[in-house]
């Protein structure tokens, strides 16, 4: 399970990190997002992914005879909270690539003006 | 006694909540912001005289947010530190208000400018008050949205481009923020500050490894150096500071960008100084993330300096040349601290005192500037230097009020800006004195250096922009009466506080005790479900 967490968070950062160095406005843009995303599954597994049991997840226990795996609550709270944030910002990041665009008339970084 | 820890968040949100409302009637909402504004001033100065200045003050005070007791829910912590931080953001806010109602255009003040100035203040009130590091990064994340729709608030295309870079920049220090937060976790079990510097403090009693907190401590650190401006990563702030409306440039130089000083003081000294990692650094002693953590925001702080200083003097436009500078004027700040990372026993208190006047005087002297900048801009239509000249005889008010804004960053006594200066050389000096002699050396020298930039570039702006004939721009300026008053209030209190230093000096050494004092801290958080006093 944390190998494949550790590989998901390493793509998710490679993907952010190359899109936010691109020249063009709206792949900045998913770029922001493949790096808050990143940072969240790195957050979950931060917190741990463990095997459940009947004790700690005794609705979900309860459906089935197959336990789930469950993760941290704290951290779920604190992916839940940075998600709203990024979801946020990421809207506004949008916006104001479009208002740059109206005013710059490219989406080409490197022409702005400085 | 701890319900008044909540006051000042609960006034300001509830004026951003009536603002917002008040939309559709100017008149009411200026009304309504001015007076929500005094009315945190008053409830600040009120929470900080009870809890931490007054004489049976208990120091320092919790509230547990919901009732739910301290390492599982949400605690409030004001104590000397914040309450320092506090005041400064008041007086701040207080002042670039009043000048926002006369400097703003009235369309622009419809468009969301009261509510959005309010929760700015809502973000930093929270993040100075907040004990919990994940509660950090929500509210440097109020404080930052707000910041970027300000950057972007003209929309021109200059405005917008900065606002971008801005917005990008500090998003991904947001994401390293959260990496380090889920690290500290995973690390210590728990997100309490006070609970996070009592496990990292007696690591084997909590079971816990505190060798990973230096490296998270050290992400950390790179994104509140963002968030201050500290070179390297001071290359947002001159576009941002000059794109954002200068009432709000005010705040971002005298507030927001303590914010990030402040969270490095506040999570260094109080929560990481106790964790017994041993890292050796030649010429620092010590033993805890702090030696690590000495070198190099003295580094960041003396290249600031020079980056601030060399910087500020090429530039033509007042509002620049203030941008730099207060690039500038951080790094002496980050010197200080570092000198008090660096250093063990009593000096450490000593040079945190001294960051924080430095504190306090960058953000009186850097508010009344940008003001001043801002009204010469508004009665001239430029703020380039080139066009300006002979201000000084068209408004000797407005002139003198500026001319004392930049005595007190150059430094002359009896000015707030003096004895910054003087704590801090008296610190770094002290440092070269006692331990840490290579470090204390180096500080040494970038200050001197950076003392005689400053006189430079506040030598430039005074002959060039204020003295000499008029130009035509001036000639035909009629400056805004509200506005200079406004500038020349910072002033006199510039000199009010050079003058009674002593009470500002014993507010500031309390808040550096309250601030390496992380036994204290931990007591009045009351980790062990009981509350507090």
């Amino acid at each position: 399970m944390s190998v494949v967490l550790a590989a998901t968070v390493g793509a998710l950062f490679t993907v952010g990190t190359f899109l936010l160095l691109r020249r063009d406005l709206m792949r900045v843009v998913f770029g922001v997002a493949a790096v808050s995303q990143a940072t969240f599954v790195y957050l979950i597994a931060m917190g741990g992914v463990d095997e459940g049991t009947h004790d700690l997840v005794p609705v979900l226990a309860g459906h089935g005879s197959d336990v789930p795996t469950v993760a941290d609550p704290v951290v779920q709270a604190l992916v839940l909270t940075a998600i709203v944030i990024s979801f946020g910002t990421t809207a506004l990041a949008l916006v104001l690539s479009y208002r740059a665009y109206e005013e710059n008339e490219s989406m080409d970084v490197t022409e702005w003006v400085r | 006694m701890s319900g008044l820890v909540i006051a000042p968040l609960l006034v300001v949100l509830v004026t951003a909540v009536l603002a917002l409302a008040l939309g559709r009637r100017p008149r009411v909402q200026r009304a309504a912001s001015v007076a929500g504004v005094a009315a945190y001033a008053a409830v600040v100065s009120a929470v900080v005289w009870a809890v931490v200045l007054g004489p049976d003050a208990p120091g320092a005070a919790a509230y547990q947010l919901g009732g739910w007791p301290a390492p599982f829910g949400i605690t409030l912590v004001l104590d000397g530190l914040s309450a320092f931080m506090l005041t400064i953001t008041a007086v701040v806010g207080l002042a670039s208000m009043l000048f926002s109602v006369r400097y703003v255009s009235a369309e622009n003040q419809r468009v969301y400018y009261h509510p959005l100035f309010h929760l700015l203040t809502v973000g930093v009130t929270g993040a100075f008050l907040t004990g919990d590091l994940f509660n950090l990064f929500v509210w440097f994340e109020v404080m930052l949205i707000v910041s970027y729709v300000f950057v972007a608030f003209y929309g021109t295309d200059y405005a917008t481009a900065a606002s971008f870079r801005y917005l990008v920049l500090n998003v991904f220090g947001s994401a390293l923020m959260l990496v380090a937060i889920g690290g500290l976790y995973a690390t210590t079990g728990t997100l309490n500050m006070a609970d996070m510097a009592r496990r990292l403090a007696e690591p084997a009693a909590y079971g816990v490894d505190p060798a990973p907190a230096v490296g998270l401590a050290a992400l950390l650190l790179a994104v509140f150096a963002l968030k201050a401006g500290l070179v390297p990563f001071q290359f947002w702030v001159p576009a941002a500071y000059t794109a954002a409306p200068p009432p709000v440039t005010a705040m971002f130089a005298g507030v927001t960008k303590k914010v990030g000083m402040y969270a490095i003081v506040r999570l260094y000294f109080t929560v990481f100084a106790g964790a017994p990692v041993g890292i050796d650094v030649p010429g620092v002693p010590g033993g805890s993330p702090l030696a690590f953590l000495a070198p190099v925001l003295a580094a960041m702080g003396v290249a600031s300096i020079l980056v601030g200083g060399f910087g500020a003097v090429g530039q033509d436009r007042l509002e620049r040349v203030f941008a730099y500078s207060s690039v500038g004027q951080v790094g002496f700040i980050a010197v200080a601290v570092a000198v008090a990372a660096a250093a063990t026993g009593p000096l450490r208190g000593v040079a945190i005192a001294a960051a924080l006047v430095f504190a306090l005087h960058h953000s009186l002297a850097k508010g009344l500037l940008f003001l001043g900048a801002a009204a010469v801009k508004d009665a001239t239509g430029t703020d380039s230097l080139p066009d300006l000249g002979g201000v000084a005889g068209r408004s000797p008010v407005l002139s003198s009020a500026v001319f004392v804004g930049l005595l007190s960053l150059v430094g002359l006594p009896p000015l707030t800006g003096f004895f910054g200066k003087l704590l801090t050389f008296d610190a770094a000096a002290r440092g070269l004195a006692t331990d840490a002699r290579a470090l204390s050396a180096l500080a040494l020298a970038a200050l001197l250096l950076g003392a005689v930039l400053t006189i430079l570039y506040t030598t430039r702006v005074w002959a060039r922009g204020f003295w000499g004939l008029e130009t035509p721009a001036v000639e035909v300026a009629t400056v805004d009466t509200g506005q200079v008053a406004v500038v020349a209030a910072l002033a006199v209190m510039v000199v009010l506080v050079g003058v009674g230093f002593d009470p500002v000096y014993r507010f500031a050494e309390t808040a550096a005790s309250a601030a390496v004092d992380s036994e204290a801290y931990v007591d009045v958080v009351g980790l062990d479900g009981g509350g507090s006093a």
